[in-house]
């Protein structure tokens, strides 16, 4: 069943200032910067920079990944894909890789 | 001791220098009345929780959040303050006109570094009304200080 008529896709329960502030089950919450505006929208998956963090009571919700030289993450410490010209390793991001790694430039993985 | 009442003077940097600053009013809490001056950023209430991000901002802002009730509460109130000071800002704004709870809870706390005011009503409607709008603005925070009352005098 959806939300109320008058909030945003995905959302159960919202605000005029605060956009949703819970969203449908499944879905995450995406906390949106715009300009001096911060508001909840619901999402099936999260945007780049952003993993999907389920938490027990529903309230899922998109996490920023913690990792540096990170674009893409499956969790705060796996990154899946680094920024162009690193490479990665199990899941971090190396501007040379390691000692003892072989070098993979097609793919850019140690 | 009663709370010290804030003064809140809002600038709008999109406008005519020469227009008049919006002048509002407020409480402090948690022990934190003082000046304080940043430009308004809005954040969700849910960013202030222990899964947050450390969104920070460049430039001096002043932290205004929208609380409601039926917003699932992550954090006490005073931790959600101090982590809006935590990410830079120089004072927290609380519009507690949807959250009746929220003023006796932060009303017994007296340990905040920077300024934390709360706001409702009229006041808060115009504060996030310019939020709404996306209007950027300059905001000054201070202790509002209330003209003597002289007693009556039989002349």
């Amino acid at each position: 069943t959806e939300g109320p008529p008058s909030c945003p896709k995905g959302c159960e329960r919202c605000s005029e200032y605060n956009g949703c502030i819970k969203c449908r089950p499944k879905l995450f919450i995406f906390l949106e910067r715009n300009d001096i505006r911060q508001i909840g929208v619901c999402l099936a998956s999260c945007p780049m920079g952003y993993f999907g963090m389920r938490n027990p009571e529903g309230n899922n919700r998109c996490t920023q990944c913690k990792i540096d030289n990170c674009e893409a993450c499956f969790n705060r410490n796996f990154c899946t894909k680094c920024k162009e010209g690193l490479y990665s390793h199990s899941g971090r991001c190396y501007v040379s890789c390691p000692p003892g790694q072989r070098t993979a430039n097609e793919t850019m993985e140690c | 001791r009663p709370a010290l009442r804030a003064v809140i003077k809002v600038a709008l940097l999109n406008h005519e220098p020469t227009g008049k600053p919006i002048t509002l009013e407020g409480v402090f809490v948690g022990g934190s009345a003082g000046y304080a001056e940043g430009k308004l950023m809005q954040y969700h209430p849910l960013s202030l929780c222990n899964t947050s991000e450390d969104e920070r901002q460049e430039n001096d802002f002043i932290t205004i959040v929208k609380l409601e009730h039926r917003v699932p509460r992550c954090l006490p109130l005073l931790d959600k303050a101090r982590m809006a000071l935590d990410k830079g800002a120089q004072a927290v704004i609380f519009d507690v006109s949807d959250d009746a709870n929220a003023a006796a809870e932060l009303r017994d706390t007296d340990s905040l570094p920077r300024p934390v005011v709360l706001v409702e009503a009229e006041h808060a409607e115009e504060l996030m009304g310019l939020v709404n709008k996306n209007e950027e603005a300059k905001v000054r925070i201070d202790i509002l200080v209330e003209p003597p009352r002289w007693p009556h005098y039989d002349v």
